[in-house]
């Protein structure tokens, strides 16, 4: 078997494997790039509502709490309160924060829900899972690198790397070192 | 013999309660401190905290909702929190984690900020929570004190 055999059965077969892997990191190299815009890994809804406002003074207890839960119709489980200043009480329940201003009544929800399966690739492409995977990744990497060594010689002649993919290589590279010029 | 140990077990109860002992989320490095330092003695001097380690423990009261890459844990004394830093994507707090306890290690550190780079401080942190943001709130040079964080656990 001559070289450019080997050389297309690894591409084919490590294009096989790379696959899945690839199409997370596309999505969610999409969805990352844009984090100035929107939230890839939390849906975040604000909602505005009010309650009686709580009179200077009155001590604060966990029956407060409930009564504002209440009040507000959250129904999810209780974790914690903070107070911020004087004037305002937070409320952490399950996927939802409520900052509430004793004074006028006013309360804004924070609620948030992780994005279903967008925030499960984000975890893998951003690398936060650390440990094994890193060394899986980095695997990965260098099979990206042999699948775009290995693609550069798929074709011999006319559409090969020396003809038409001579030039379509070069403006790949070239496209980046534009960019670079431009912006660094 | 009572003397000595009726003391000192009291002392060794009342110092237990300083010591923590943490199981939930890890992130980061493991936390190896055992002693918790007060957020409010770190308030208080600052300066005496710059460049050490510590280990502090509260609630998480604000996450970064766009990297993870910061959070507020409240102080033991009321209407005041510190703010937790790590660099980008070396640990993540999840959104999760508002509302529970965190045990924090890390070091102390001093930002000092010309009113300019106050401003784009500021700027920035209210982009990252989708507020809106006026420059006029900053009215001259500020220095900031937070914990770069190494390790963390955030309790379920």
């Amino acid at each position: 078997m001559n070289w450019r055999r080997w050389n297309n059965i690894i591409h084919r077969d490590l294009g096989y494997l790379c696959f899945g892997l690839t199409i997370v990191y596309v999505i969610s190299g999409i969805a990352v790039n844009h984090i100035n815009i929107w939230n890839p890994s939390y849906r975040i809804e604000h909602l505005k509502s009010s309650i009686k406002p709580i009179p200077a003074g009155t001590p604060l207890s966990m029956n407060t709490v409930t009564g504002i839960l209440a009040e507000t119709g959250e129904t999810g489980l209780y974790k914690n309160s903070f107070r911020p200043d004087p004037e305002t009480l937070q409320i952490f329940v399950e996927g939802n924060t409520l900052t509430v201003n004793l004074a006028s009544g006013e309360v804004l929800q924070e609620k948030v829900k992780a994005r279903p399966i967008l925030r499960q690739m984000n975890f893998l492409h951003l690398n936060h899972p650390k440990k094994l995977w890193s060394w899986f990744a980095d695997l990965y990497a260098l099979s990206l690198g042999l699948l775009a060594v290995t693609g550069l010689f798929v074709l011999k002649g006319k559409k090969g790397i020396t003809g038409r993919g001579a030039w379509l290589t070069g403006t790949g590279i070239l496209l980046p070192l534009l960019f670079l010029w431009l912006y660094y | 013999m009572k003397k000595i140990l009726l003391p000192l077990l009291a002392f060794v109860l009342c110092t237990a309660t300083t010591v923590c002992s943490y199981s939930g989320l890890e992130l980061g490095k493991p936390v190896t401190l055992k002693q918790v330092t007060k957020i409010s003695e770190i308030e208080k001097n600052p300066e005496a905290f710059v460049g050490k380690k510590v280990l502090v423990s509260g609630t998480v009261v604000e996450v970064c909702s766009s990297r993870g890459c910061w959070m507020n844990i409240a102080s033991d004394t009321p209407f005041e929190k510190i703010q937790i830093k790590v660099v980008d994507g070396v640990i993540v707090f999840p959104m999760s984690a508002r509302g529970q306890n965190a045990y924090v290690e890390g070091v102390v550190e001093k930002l000092s900020l010309s009113k300019n780079e106050a401003i784009d401080y500021y700027r920035h942190k209210a982009e990252e929570k989708g507020q809106k943001f006026d420059p006029a709130t900053v009215t001259g040079a500020e220095t900031i004190y937070r914990i770069r964080a190494l390790g963390a656990v955030i309790e379920h």
